[in-house]
């Protein structure tokens, strides 16, 4: 076996250089190729990071933000529901309020109705009493005696005052009215009695009204003495009515 | 055939003689020298085919070395990567009708496995020191060192042999066949010439991996990702 030293130097010679190539112009290129492609996806996932915590961070601001609002939202609406309450409350007390006197006044109208209507029924009433009083007092078949009547006329002479009692009968005879034609001891119980009330004689002119019923009527320029059932059953309605 | 244990020179170069292996080995270097200019001329983030096929086999040698030294691959990568590429290439040139491998001639195996034993010392060296690279040829003991400076030579022929017996032998037995059977009938052997050509360059690098690893000693085991930034 041969070696050719020549041809062993040249090889290795062509390997170094070879070797040199290469680095040069394949693995050197590569590598700094990989190097920078690694660079730059280590880059962008630093930058996808970095966006994934700013996302982070905005969605974490608007998770806030909405519950605030929905915290604001829900007393909003506590505070509106409240206004409401309120509001429905003072609008039933107003209504209650409304009805109250709506209803009072009705009541009062109503009683004032009732109380008109009884008023009438009374009046009614009244007539009606006078009405049969006067039918049964002249059914009677004596009218009633003057007598029984004349002492209540003077009695209510005698309260009137001092210049009325003072001018009847001065100018003549004082004026009565009766529901009969008196008897002549009736005139004379009369005068009698009017001149003890008036303190001096005086004279009488008597004239007939059946509408009386019974009893005396004097009637003067400035009084009027009322002694008789008619007056009597016109009082009785009057104080019916005024109940 | 010739004698493929001799070389006769093609032609003289002043007092050097230019044989066969050396103008192939010329060739190879054009080849592969002008494709890895022309292959990584405009480089981009976005690679192409021819792009992403390089950088396959960067990334490839790179996470061999890797598993092997548990070292950043960069100070050794253009040796190991052109061992592997150049005698894979090598190999295959028998593929071609008329060019003998270079591999199949021991000069080039020898020039091969010298440019490793010297980088193998120089790597030693530069990582150990000097003093530190020598005191590992008394390990476990001094009555080692001749062993060890046994073992130095001899793994060196073997790199050298197993290569060459491997290579020449193919080509070899794929000329008596041709010579004795006919056109055709050799092509099987052709195909496993590939597949054993393809092993002896994987098998020479990993070899001088493993010989710059035992010389730069070992490093405690890290967690280094294949995506470690390593300098050309």
């Amino acid at each position: 076996m041969h070696i050719d030293w020549w041809t062993l130097g040249l090889q290795t010679i062509n390997a170094v250089i070879l070797i040199w190539i290469l680095a040069r112009f394949l693995f050197r290129p590569v590598a700094r190729m990989l190097d920078e492609r690694q660079a730059v996806t280590q880059a962008a996932l630093d930058a996808a990071e970095a966006a994934q915590q700013g996302a982070d961070r905005a969605r974490a601001t608007a998770e806030a933000e909405a519950e605030a609002l929905n915290a604001a939202h829900a007393a909003r609406l506590a505070e509106a529901r409240d206004a409401a309450a309120r509001e429905k409350s003072r609008l039933m007390a107003e209504t209650e309020a409304a009805l109250e006197k709506a209803r009072d006044a009705a009541e009062a109208e109503l009683a004032g109705l009732r109380r008109a209507q009884q008023g009438e029924l009374r009046d009614k009433a009244g007539t009606l009493a006078l009405e049969i009083a006067e039918r049964l007092l002249s059914r009677l078949p004596d009218p009633l005696p003057l007598s029984g009547f004349i002492d209540g006329l003077a009695e209510a002479v005698a309260e009137l005052p001092e210049a009325t009692r003072t001018e009847l009968g001065r100018t003549g005879p004082i004026g009565l009215r009766a529901a009969a034609e008196p008897t002549e001891a009736e005139r004379e119980a009369l005068k009698s009695r009017l001149g003890t009330v008036l303190g001096r004689p005086v004279e009488i002119d008597v004239t007939t009204d059946p509408g009386l019923i019974a009893g005396l009527e004097l009637d003067a320029s400035t009084a009027m003495v009322r002694n008789n059932l008619r007056a009597d059953l016109e009082r009785i309605k009057a104080e019916l009515s005024d109940e | 055939m010739d004698n493929p244990l001799t070389l006769d020179p093609l032609f003289q170069l002043g007092p050097v003689p230019i044989t066969a292996p050396v103008l192939v080995t010329w060739g190879l270097i054009v080849l592969i020298g002008g494709g890895a200019y022309f292959a990584t001329r405009h480089l981009t983030l976005r690679p192409g085919k021819i792009q992403t096929l390089l950088e396959l086999f960067v990334t490839t040698i790179d996470g061999q070395l890797r598993d092997t030294l548990n070292r950043d691959p960069a100070p050794y990568r253009a040796l190991i990567g052109t061992v592997f590429l150049f005698v894979l290439l090598a190999n295959w040139c028998s593929l071609i009708p008329g060019i003998e491998p270079p591999t199949a001639h021991i000069e080039t195996d020898a020039a091969l496995a010298l440019v490793v034993f010297a980088a193998t010392l120089g790597y030693g060296v530069a990582t150990r020191g000097l003093r530190g690279y020598l005191a590992t040829f008394a390990e476990p003991s001094w009555v080692m060192i001749p062993l060890n400076i046994i073992e130095q030579i001899t793994r060196t022929f073997s790199l050298i042999v197993r290569l060459f017996g491997n290579i020449m032998s193919g080509v070899f037995v794929v000329g008596i066949v041709l010579s004795l059977a006919g056109l055709f009938v050799p092509i099987p052997l052709m195909a496993l010439e590939l597949l054993t050509g393809a092993v002896q360059a994987y098998i020479f690098a990993v070899l001088a991996t493993v010989f710059i690893g035992a010389a730069v000693g070992e490093r405690p085991k890290r967690n280094l990702s294949s995506q470690e930034v390593s300098k050309p």
